[in-house]
């Protein structure tokens, strides 16, 4: 079978994206009662729920419990229904404990949990809908959550895929691009600082090819950070019925003279 | 500034100098102070001109916060032994908690005076609802808390009977049915250590 031609004359990609145009963002705040914060993200046909309980008391072992900062705890799962084939994963299997390491890493680089000392945060993830960028779709929607949530945050940590098609990067990639067997990374921006909380190359690629490959992938992180940006905006405008402005206000606890833990 | 613009973590909000105070829901970096959660920015005058800068949650039962050193918290007796006594803390700074942390009252630390003496029997009894100060974080298990000032103590205590007791000194209250008298380390009630959200919830 002839491989799919993934760019087509005049740039177009297979879904109709030009090489540098994201899919489309849906998102939802607040979509559980029940749970400290929650999000529902839709990029293209990925949809992605996550939910952040906590900071709470850390439970399950002793051991675990951080007196300088707070553990984050991410579980990741993917329904049977996600994708074009009906499978069950594993919930413990190895490559959903490596995801939970990966968003783990990249949530704490933007958590400030030093606030946070001795708790835990808790933040399951679920695919319903994969086609591509799963990863990105979970650790967007993570931050969306957090944010919900009222978790003290560096600044919003969103991330973005990236790969080569002809020669040409291509941003946002959806499943089809992604298994045409080209390298993909995927990086986790903090836009703020410019810095990278997260890094990841799926495949070889030539080093020529990396750089950019790289600034494609930032440029698509900043514009869906910018997307996260209004939405948040949006939805706090619509719920601002809810703000209470009646306690008087207090030097924030970080401000505070700690006395040193003898 | 306008009051009723939404900031977004990450968003810078002022330049921290000696007017603006960063506070909760804050972060100064780079002499900027910067948002870390998002909602709206809260900008209060205090006495010496300051003016701190606050962004709340959009409701005050999610507040996130967790106990520090020397906050005052409100917390519920649980069990009494001998060396400590262990109790679940209910509120922080005027905050509710949505779940309660787990606090610890060593016996020397439940009163100023005369420590060595102390008997915790005679200080709280399980169920009593104390305000206390966090001494420490404690060991893994525990946030570590003390009453040893005139202000803390047992605020609100029942009786054998069932009566909410009334104090009548530093050291016992009385069940104003049975007119027992109880031992406990009573509170002295001062307005700074009110905790305005269990008076709420109480009434």
């Amino acid at each position: 079978m002839a491989a799919w031609e993934l760019l087509k004359d005049q740039n177009f990609r297979l879904d109709g994206r030009k090489p540098t145009e994201l899919r489309r963002i849906e998102t939802r705040l607040g979509v559980f009662p029940n749970a400290d914060g929650s999000a529902y993200l839709e990029q293209g046909n990925t949809k992605v729920l996550a939910t952040v309980y906590g900071p709470h008391e850390v439970k399950g072992g002793r051991g675990r419990s951080n007196p300088d900062k707070a553990v984050i705890n991410c579980q990741f799962s993917k329904s049977a229904f996600s994708s074009s084939e009906r499978k069950t994963h594993m919930k413990f299997g190895r490559n959903s404990s490596e995801t939970n390491q990966h968003l783990v890493q990249a949530l704490n680089a933007a958590v400030m949990s030093h606030l946070y000392a001795r708790c835990q945060i808790d933040v399951y993830v679920e695919i319903v809908q994969s086609d591509g960028s799963d990863f990105c779709a979970c650790l967007n929607a993570s931050t969306l959550a957090l944010i919900d949530a009222g978790i003290a945050l560096k600044d919003i940590v969103t991330c973005c895929s990236a790969t080569i098609v002809d020669e040409k990067s291509v941003v946002d990639v959806n499943y089809v691009e992604e298994s045409s067997g080209s390298a993909v990374l995927i990086v986790g921006l903090l836009p703020k600082d410019e810095q990278i909380a997260y890094m990841q190359m799926k495949g070889r690629l030539h080093a020529d090819h990396l750089e950019k490959l790289l600034d494609c992938a930032v440029e698509g992180c900043r514009n869906i950070n910018n997307i996260l940006k209004e939405r948040i905006g949006e939805h706090l405008k619509t719920h601002s019925s809810h703000f209470t402005l009646t306690r008087p206000a207090t030097p924030g606890r970080a401000e505070r003279s700690r006395p040193a833990i003898a | 500034m306008d009051k009723d613009s939404i900031f977004i973590p990450g968003d810078i909000i002022c330049p921290a100098d000696n007017n603006y105070i960063s506070g909760n829901g804050t972060v100064t970096r780079k002499n900027t102070i910067y948002a870390s959660i998002a909602g709206k920015c809260n900008f209060q005058k205090i006495e010496d001109g300051k003016t701190v800068v606050e962004i709340r949650l959009k409701n005050s039962h999610n507040q996130n916060i967790v106990p520090t050193i020397d906050c005052l918290v409100a917390a519920r007796i649980t069990n009494v032994n001998p060396r400590f006594c262990k109790c679940a803390i209910i509120s922080v700074d005027d905050v509710l908690l949505p779940e309660s942390f787990r606090g610890l009252i060593r016996k020397e630390d439940a009163r100023a005076t005369e420590k060595d003496k102390v008997e915790l029997y005679k200080s709280f009894r399980p169920g009593d609802i104390i305000l206390a100060r966090v001494l420490s974080l404690g060991d893994a298990q525990a946030y570590l808390l003390t009453t040893a000032e005139n202000e803390l103590g047992v605020v609100s205590a029942t009786s054998e009977s069932g009566e909410t007791m009334i104090p009548i000194s530093w050291c016992e209250m009385q069940c104003p049915k049975t007119l027992a008298k109880e031992n406990r380390k009573v509170a002295r009630v001062h307005k700074d250590y009110i905790i305005n959200s269990l008076v709420t919830e109480a009434e």
